[in-house]
């Protein structure tokens, strides 16, 4: 694959459109949590001025040169993560780069930008800041097992580990996805994904009410303000990796919105009914529950 | 030639011509008496030279008649030298003992004279009566020593020592009268020749002779007696009935053998084996010096009891395996008992008083790993030939339970070596050592080392070891008393010019290990430079274990890789020993190689049944029990490589290890066990026991060692014991995908192999570095510290991003291999704990480099300085190669993936420039780089940007409740840092491994202190158990 200009190009319309999506998803689905708990809410556009107002502080503090790139980290890896996907399948400008590695690299590149925002936070030397990342490390090691496997029996499945070829498999009508072709393999997936997106009952690593928002805690300004273009990106990358390995992908950006906006509400109304897990409570039920049904999936693929 | 019959008259002579100048000058009595031992000594030196070199053997007729009408000696090359043994042992005990010989007069002299001369006869006399004459002779010259000694112990035992032997002396006489009624005669010939054992009264007669003579070489349990005389008598009388009279009675036990059928050697080897094990099993629970040698001299004794009863199954091989084991055991043994009284200390502990002398603490080595069996002592080519004949033979069951004993004498004799080297000694009265008592250890020492490399030079087998490293190793030695950057650098060119000189011999495996073994030791010596003075005793060391090392990958048969794997055994044991809180864990260390490496002695030798050569490759036809022989050799090798069950050594030796040889022995060493791995599976291939397959049972293995290990790191408050945890858990991956037997699984734990020797050798040293700056290893003690160590804190920062695995940089590259390795073979539930480990390596990754580098400075280390330069240097150039192979993936893998095409021609990579592709994906570690490059510039530059007016604020500016933090101590979180993951899932690193080893320990420690009971130092007692023994042995006989 030859590597040009006009890829920078595509790349940067993605992460546009991307972002902005994530920016109003994000609102919606705050103002839909406050609905629940008979709330009026914010208004839909009210990240886009959280943005706005944090670039726009005059007042910058850094403790160092780790914690200074660890926003930086952390946007990367939430770019990287959604540009090593292929976006809408069947576009050549969407796909990015996703010519550079397979699901693996998508995998593991997730943690590029958490364990780089983990450094940068405990630069700061914020207690809150090591506590929520103690707590979110426990937490990932737990679910990524079921994922893991997960994983390892989508691979099986369709032999192969190249997301676009994934994708492909389950073209063909809604009934050739994954969630239904492997459901076993779906639901370890799914559960392992409201662990990744970090909502109630897995929340504990932001934790707002005893460790203040967790790692982030000294983060403030255009620091903060790379932190929160990420947290617009970061899970609709997820989001649109999920979507990809189990629900058919998208061949339309209509296509995407709607599904990955589906998905979204898995977390957001689990996380409305269910109340926060102490870490190891979270660590024990995703190595009982999650795990117990992923190694169901992978005996199915097996025998 | 002088006839032997002079050996006695000279003796003799001058016993009766000291007693004639009485008191008159107690110097020249002594001096007389040395000159005669050394006149005896010439003679069957020079007996022995001539019979070596063709002379025929000498016969005396004391009586001008023939036997059977007189007694006849007989000079052969066994008689010639055993006689010289013991007049060597005979003189230079008695410059040891010349003080105490003097200070008690003339009469102790003449007795000595008597004693050694009636050993002499006892070797050389073909005359059975004659022999009993001697015998008691003997006896009574011992006791006579023994009770010289003016203590009660002495003599209680003296006076044991003569009831025993006195009851002993009974059994023979009768049985002698029986022979001579039966047989006619009293000469060993001619008994032979009448065959008397085809009647049962006949062979009784020669039944009562043996067990006798049995007897006197002390056999387990009937031996109580001899014990208590080891521990009560003096050192210097010790070493003479350990030494000169238990080998004189092996020889009487060697020449009467012929006498009995092969149903009586069974019984004789039965007896020495069971003597062996008990002996050293009883030995472990023993602190008293004298008593543990006794223990220690009664084993070797019951090993060549041993010997002598499978003489009919050794072949050829008989004579050197006898010879080198007991000339081990003769100078090992006298050495160790006259150090004995040279320190003065009966408590084991105590021994540390060695240390106030160098040179008595490398003597004392010495002896201890002849006995043992190093190389290049004798004892290990005896061993080594005896394991293979045994095996050879089918004699399982007492291979097994040599090895089994051989390794309860390492227990304790490594203990004692690591209480003299490392037991506290502040409160120990200064050593004095006296001329006449140091010359007698140091001539044993050169005599156990002169003899193992003459055995090496005589051996076909061995004859193919090179010797230049061991040479180099010497020079060393020599050079030890110049400052540590020339050694250093003496070193570090040796093992270049060495790796030069063999480069173009390498290819394949050989290469890459080659090349961890040489360039990474060469590499990891530079940051020796940081030390000042001499750092006596280090350099030798380390080559020995790189000799060692390179040894493995120059060794064309078994027993090369052997000789090799037990020189990097020994040197690495010294370099973990040396730090300062290593004693134990030394001690763990060096038992776990011990037992490993009496399994891939055991494995060879089964491995060579019906064949005859000794080459590596005959693992690829193993002819009977192929997969015991692959699960003897892999345990074995799995004790280098610390998986789990095995581990137990790894995190103490490595962590308390100094800070440049923890790299050493963990980045480096471990891979030994991984190139013995790959050595066995590339010769043996797939192995099933019924239809299953044992690479999944290491598939499992592998598994769990990489969670057991990973987790364990993370919970660790010990900066280098979690680095230490964590290569259990890397070198879990190794073994992992080494267990597939596939392309990729292969490719994944080469190029593994290879990382994690960059990668661990670049977190040891920077790790080391900040210990040797902050003194502490505890990580909540630290923090902060990436304002203070910024260089250190990068190649950290690099390091642990190449653990963690996550792209871009190199260590991604294994996890995406492995990923595709366990599509294409399908084991799914393994891999997924390897999956899991990796990511629990996060864990103990961020913990590392968190507690230390990031949180809150301490008060204390607000003055600290950077690491040192040649600590860092290492670092930096590993580092440049870690860069390169993330950029160029291929540069890395192509290679090891060309290397094994041959091997594994099926799921090759495809590689089109830096995009490697597989059956199931692909991956640009090229491409990645720049991508995530480009979006981290772009990133970077726009918050630059955006925030280029940061203000930098000091430490405790933080949004802390409203309040500003006072204590760096308070604000740090750094202490358990996983607690509530500990509470979650602390049970699966609950030490159960750990408790079962404590209790196998405690077990054999408390069978050891039943077993031991049965002395009870009562006299009557010990007659009792002598009497039992012969009819157990009659009713198992007859």
């Amino acid at each position: 694959m030859d590597f040009g200009f006009k890829h920078i190009l595509y790349a940067l319309l993605t992460v546009f459109i991307v972002l902005n999506y994530g920016l109003i998803l994000q609102g919606i689905v705050r103002k839909i949590g406050a609905r629940v708990g008979r709330r009026y809410g914010i208004r839909w556009y009210q990240p886009y001025i959280d943005i706005i107002k944090n670039y726009a502080k005059r007042s910058t503090i850094t403790h160092g040169v780790m914690f200074y790139i660890a926003p930086v980290f952390r946007l990367t890896g939430g770019i990287g993560l959604l540009l090593f996907m292929p976006v809408i399948f069947g576009s050549e400008i969407f796909s990015n780069f996703s010519f550079a590695g397979d699901l693996v690299l998508v995998l593991y590149f997730q943690f590029f930008g958490v364990l780089g925002m983990a450094l940068g936070a405990a630069e700061g030397g914020h207690p809150y800041s090591a506590i929520g990342v103690s707590r979110g490390l426990s937490q990932v090691t737990a679910f990524e097992l079921p994922l893991t496997l997960g994983v390892l029996a989508i691979a099986m499945q369709y032999q192969t580990l190249n997301i676009t070829e994934i994708v492909a498999a389950q073209q063909g009508g809604f009934l050739s996805w994954t969630l239904f072709t492997n459901p076993f393999a779906t639901i370890a997936i799914m559960f392992s994904f409201l662990g990744a997106m970090g909502r109630s009952p897995f929340d504990v690593v932001l934790a707002p009410q005893e460790i203040p928002i967790g790692p982030p805690t000294e983060f403030h300004s255009g620091l903060l303000g790379v932190l929160q273009l990420n947290r617009a990106i970061f899970p609709a990358a997820k989001l649109i990796l999920f979507m990809n390995l189990l629900f058919g992908g998208a061949t339309s950006w209509p296509e995407l919105v709607v599904k990955t906006f589906l998905i979204y509400m898995w977390s957001v109304f689990v996380g409305t009914v269910f109340p926060r897990f102490r870490v190891d409570q979270s660590v024990r039920w995703f190595l009982v529950v999650p795990l117990t049904i992923a190694i169901i999936a992978i005996i199915l693929i097996r025998f | 030639m002088i006839s032997p019959i002079h050996i006695i008259t000279l003796t003799l002579g001058t016993a009766f011509f000291i007693g004639l100048l009485k008191k008159l000058n107690l110097n020249i009595s002594a001096l007389l008496m040395l000159v005669a031992i050394a006149a005896a000594g010439t003679i069957s030196a020079s007996w022995f030279t001539a019979i070596l070199s063709g002379a025929a053997n000498a016969e005396v007729f004391t009586a001008g008649f023939n036997p059977p009408y007189s007694i006849n000696l007989l000079m052969g090359k066994g008689e010639a030298l055993i006689t010289l043994l013991i007049n060597l042992a005979g003189f230079l005990g008695g410059v040891y003992l010349l003080k105490s010989l003097k200070e008690r007069g003339i009469y102790t002299m003449i007795i000595y004279l008597v004693f050694i001369m009636s050993l002499n006869v006892i070797v050389m006399t073909r005359d059975i009566f004659n022999l009993f004459v001697f015998m008691e002779v003997a006896s009574i010259g011992i006791a006579g020593l023994v009770i010289l000694d003016k203590s009660s112990k002495a003599t209680q035992a003296g006076f044991k020592y003569l009831i025993a032997t006195g009851v002993i002396a009974g059994i023979l006489l009768i049985g002698i009268a029986f022979t001579y009624y039966f047989a006619g005669t009293l000469n060993i010939d001619v008994i032979q020749q009448a065959s008397i054992i085809n009647f049962k009264a006949g062979s009784i007669a020669v039944f009562l002779v043996i067990i006798s003579i049995i007897l006197e070489l002390k056999p387990f349990p009937a031996n109580g007696w001899g014990i208590d005389v080891y521990e009560g008598a003096n050192p210097g009388i010790g070493a003479m009935i350990s030494a000169a009279s238990a080998s004189a009675m092996l020889f009487v036990l060697y020449k009467l053998a012929v006498l009995v059928p092969e149903s009586f050697l069974q019984i004789i080897t039965a007896i020495g084996i069971l003597t062996f094990v008990g002996s050293n099993l009883m030995g472990i629970k023993q602190s008293n010096a004298n008593r543990l040698l006794g223990y220690s001299s009664i084993g070797q004794i019951g090993l060549l009891t041993a010997i002598v009863g499978l003489k009919p199954f050794l072949g050829a091989q008989f004579e050197l395996i006898a010879v080198s084991i007991l000339i081990s055991h003769f100078f090992a043994k006298a050495g160790l008992f006259w150090l004995s009284g040279i320190v003065k200390k009966q408590n084991l502990k105590d021994w540390a008083m060695l240390r106030q002398k160098p040179y008595l603490l490398v003597l004392f080595g010495i002896f201890i790993f002849a006995l043992i069996g190093f190389p290049p002592f004798p004892s290990f080519l005896g061993k080594w030939e005896l394991i293979m004949k045994l095996a050879h033979s089918h004699h399982f069951y007492i291979l097994a339970f040599i090895l089994i004993g051989s390794f309860l004498e390492g227990i304790y004799l490594f203990r004692w070596l690591g209480f003299s080297i490392k037991m506290e000694d502040a409160n120990l009265p200064p050593l004095t050592v006296h001329w006449n008592k140091i010359i007698p250890v140091v001539l044993s020492a050169l005599g156990v080392l002169g003899s193992g490399i003459y055995f090496g030079t005589i051996t076909e087998i061995a004859a193919s070891l090179k010797y230049i490293p061991l040479l180099f190793i010497a020079l060393l030695y020599v050079i030890d008393f110049l400052p540590v950057y020339v050694k250093n650098t003496v070193s570090i060119a040796g093992i270049g010019y060495y790796l030069y000189t063999i480069y173009p011999d390498l290819e394949g495996f050989k290469l890459i290990f080659g090349l961890i073994f040489l360039a990474g030791g060469m590499l990891t010596l530079v940051a020796g430079y940081f030390k000042t003075g001499t750092r006596k005793g280090f350099y030798p060391l380390v080559m020995l274990m790189f000799a060692g090392l390179v040894g493995l990958i120059e060794a064309h048969t078994t027993f090369e890789f052997f000789f090799a794997w037990e020189l990097m055994t020994a040197g690495s044991y010294f370099l973990i020993i040396r730090g300062k809180k290593s004693m134990t864990h030394a001690l763990s260390y060096m038992l776990f190689s011990l037992a490993g490496a009496y399994l891939i002695l055991a494995g060879f030798g089964l491995a060579h049944i019906g064949q005859s050569s000794y080459a590596l490759d005959i693992l690829a036809s193993v002819q009977s029990f192929a997969p015991l022989v692959f699960i003897l050799l892999a345990i074995g090798f799995m004790t280098k490589t610390a998986s789990v069950g095995l581990h137990i050594w790894l995190p103490g030796a490595h962590a308390e290890a100094e800070t440049d040889v923890s790299p050493m022995v963990s980045a480096i060493l471990l891979k030994a066990g991984v190139f013995g791995l790959i050595l066995l599976m590339l010769n043996m291939g797939s192995q099933f026991i019924g239809s299953f397959n044992i690479y999944y049972a290491l598939a499992w293995i592998g598994a769990i060692t990489a969670v057991m290990g990973n987790m364990m790191a993370a919970f660790q408050e010990d900066a280098k014991r979690l680095l230490a945890y964590s290569s259990v858990g890397f070198l879990g991956y190794i073994l992992f995908g080494l267990s597939f037997m596939s392309h990729l699984g292969w490719l994944a734990a080469v190029s593994l192999s290879v990382v994690h020797f960059m990668f661990k050798t670049l977190l040891f040293l920077a790790i080391g570095g900040i210990v040797y700056r902050v003194k502490t290893k505890e990580m909540y003690k630290m923090g902060g510290l990436i304002k203070k160590m910024p260089f250190t804190f990068i190649s950290v920062l690099m390091g642990i991003i190449v653990i963690a695995g996550v792209p871009p940089l190199t260590g991604f590259g294994g996890k995406w291999i492995l990923y595709n390795a366990v599509l294409e073979k399908g084991w799914f539930f393994p891999s997924a704990l390897v999956f899991f480990a990796g990511i629990v390596a996060f864990l103990y990754c961020f913990r590392l480099i968190h507690t230390v580098f990031l949180g809150q400075l301490k008060d204390e280390h607000r003055e600290v300085k950077e690491a040192p330069f040649w600590l860092l240097l290492p670092q930096y150039m590993i580092l440049m190669v870690i860069m390169l192979f993330s950029a160029l993936p291929n540069s890395l893998l192509k290679p090891i993936g060309a290397m094994l095409a041959p091997i594994f021609p099926e799921g090759a990579l495809e590689w089109q420039g830096q995009l490697a592709k597989s059956g199931f994906g692909y991956w640009n570690g090229q491409v990645i780089m720049y991508i995530v490059g480009g979006i981290f510039v772009v990133v970077f530059a726009w918050l630059w940007y955006m925030n280029r007016n940061a203000q930098k604020v000091k430490q405790f500016n933080i949004g802390y409740s409203a309040e500003r933090p006072s204590l760096p101590e308070t604000t740090h979180f750094a202490y358990n840092f996983f607690a509530p993951y500990k509470k979650a899932l602390g049970f699966l690193v609950s030490p159960l491994i750990t408790n079962f080893w404590d209790s196998a320990s405690e077990g054999v420690h408390a069978i050891s202190d039943k077993v031991r009971r049965i002395y009870n130092g009562n006299v009557q007692t010990y007659a009792f158990h002598i009497l039992a023994f012969i009819v157990v042995v009659y009713l198992i006989i007859f």
